[in-house]
């Protein structure tokens, strides 16, 4: 019997529900009542997207394609629960994980393994109901469930996207103040060695200075008048006495 | 003349006041270097592994800056106070020196902080944690170093990944090759842990059930105390270097102003 139920991907945002092995399906709660005894198993059926039109559902529990067939048969089943783990009232929060068993899968044993899928898919699965005598009932396929590719981490560039505006802008009043700085001071020194240069050489120049040596000059006091001497002044000399001449006629 | 001697009084009086305000400067400058270079958030092996601990590099030079910032203002003050043109140019050329020293480490420290993108430590984490071969051992070490500090991380801050545990799932990486992707489709210390440190349903955490997982992602965790480390070298040492240019110019005025 085909039942109208359509297994998918749980639309919840859980961010493992899909890795690059595993994926997660909502439970198929009250999907077989009806349809299936509490002793009947139901399996999962995994098929890449562009085999699961070829699947034949097998005629019985010995002719179930395991999880080691997978690269060869291009299916398999798995998750084999009993029917009354699906029956209502259920717990409708639960979900189911393909490919979460690690340690099944590697010895060839019988029992059906939930093992990791090999690649990403894409993956179509269903529902399969299969009693004493056989298949008894099947839901459709799901839509192509495509598993996570990871990108190698050597395609992630670490460079900045853009320069932070404030590092230039610090950057920049730092390299004029210090250079600022550095002009003040050597102008300073500069300005000094210049000036101690000037004052060290004579006669060149408005900043020139002479250096005078001052003199003592002696006092030159009068000196008595020789006898016979009389009104003239000093240091003219002196002249002795004459008769006035005579008069200019008048 | 009384009207020069008091503006001589008065820019003594402030040359001294400037040279208090840097030697607390400088004290402050190096109580927060020793701050950041202690890694009191123990970020330090990441920045190491990157490659460029730059920031780290302006930190210590701001240490040493601080001391001298400190020794160099008593000269100044003393130099002030008894107006001795040697004092004053040992102390200017000294503060110069101290000047170029802390320009750059302020330089350093504020154009380093464009480098910490989230891909850098994204790249880092990819590459490094759980890293199983070491080519050397250097390698070795910063690789161990990387993974104590992610596993520390992810337990202390609740968080997973950089932006998120999708990195995990969006890029394959050297923790991918050790273990596989259906138990470890994140590490297991991106799951809420119990009391005594296992996951409390490690179904939910590897479905990302929300409450079983740690959904935010560690970048700033990372980059807020990286960032406060790179601007507070920046941004302190900048205003110090303003402040000391004002008070070097006014002690060169005053240097020239000096009688013999």
């Amino acid at each position: 019997a085909l039942l109208p139920y359509v297994p998918r991907v749980p639309p919840t945002a859980l961010p493992g529900k899909v890795t690059a092995t595993t994926f997660a399906l909502e439970m198929p709660c009250c999907v077989f009542d009806g349809h299936a005894d509490a002793s009947d198993a139901v399996w999962l059926v995994v098929a890449f997207a562009n085999a699961s039109d070829a699947f034949r559902n097998p005629p019985s529990r010995d002719d179930v394609p395991l999880y080691q067939r997978l690269p060869t048969a291009h299916s398999y089943m798995t998750l084999e629960t009993a029917a009354a783990a699906y029956a209502c009232p259920a717990p409708s929060t639960a979900v189911l994980r393909v490919g979460g068993d690690t340690a099944c899968g590697g010895q060839g044993g019988r029992d059906p393994c939930n093992g990791p899928l090999p690649s990403p898919g894409p993956y179509r699965v269903k529902f399969l109901v299969m009693g004493c005598h056989g298949p008894k009932a099947e839901t459709r396929w799901s839509d192509p469930i495509l598993l996570r590719r990871a990108a190698s981490p050597s395609t992630i560039d670490p460079a900045p996207a853009r320069r932070d505006s404030a590092a230039v802008v610090v950057a920049s009043i730092l390299a004029s103040l210090g250079a600022a700085l550095a002009a003040a001071v050597l102008g300073a020194v500069g300005a000094e060695v210049w000036e101690s240069l000037c004052r060290r050489d004579p006669g060149n120049g408005p900043f020139a200075h002479r250096s005078y040596r001052t003199h003592h000059i002696p006092l030159a006091l009068p000196q008595p008048l020789p006898p016979g001497c009389r009104c003239s002044p000093p240091g003219l000399g002196c002249f002795a006495p004459r008769p006035p001449g005579p008069c200019p006629a008048k | 003349m009384a009207r020069s001697d008091d503006g001589i009084r008065i820019l003594q009086g402030l040359l001294v006041f400037g040279n208090v305000v840097i030697g607390m400067c400088g004290i402050a400058l190096t109580a927060e270097c020793i701050f950041f270079v202690s890694n009191p958030h123990g970020l330090y092996p990441l920045l190491e592994a990157t490659g460029n601990d730059d920031i780290y590099a302006a930190a210590w030079i701001g240490i040493f800056v601080g001391f001298a910032l400190l020794a160099l203002s008593i000269l100044g003050i003393v130099a002030v106070i008894k107006s001795n043109r040697t004092l004053l140019l040992v102390y200017i050329i000294l503060m110069l020196i101290t000047y170029a020293f802390e320009m750059a480490s302020c330089i350093t420290a504020a154009t380093q902080r464009d480098f910490l993108t989230p891909n850098l430590f994204l790249k880092q984490m990819l590459e490094r944690y759980n890293k199983s071969e070491a080519v050397n051992n250097n390698d070795k070490r910063m690789t161990e170093g990387v993974t104590k500090t992610w596993d520390k991380l992810m337990l202390q801050s609740q968080c997973c990944g950089v932006q998120g545990p999708t990195d995990w799932q969006d890029y394959t990486s050297a923790f991918r090759t050790t273990h596989s992707d259906a138990d470890y489709p994140w590490p297991r210390n991106c799951c809420v842990m119990n009391a005594q440190g296992s996951p409390i349903n490690l179904d939910g955490c590897k479905l990302g059930v929300p409450g079983y997982y740690n959904s935010n992602g560690c970048y700033d965790a990372i980059s807020g105390p990286m960032n406060t480390h790179a601007w507070g070298v920046a941004w302190f040492g900048f205003a110090i270097l303003c402040w000391t240019f004002f008070v070097l110019l006014g002690t060169m005025f005053y240097w020239s102003r000096v009688e013999y």
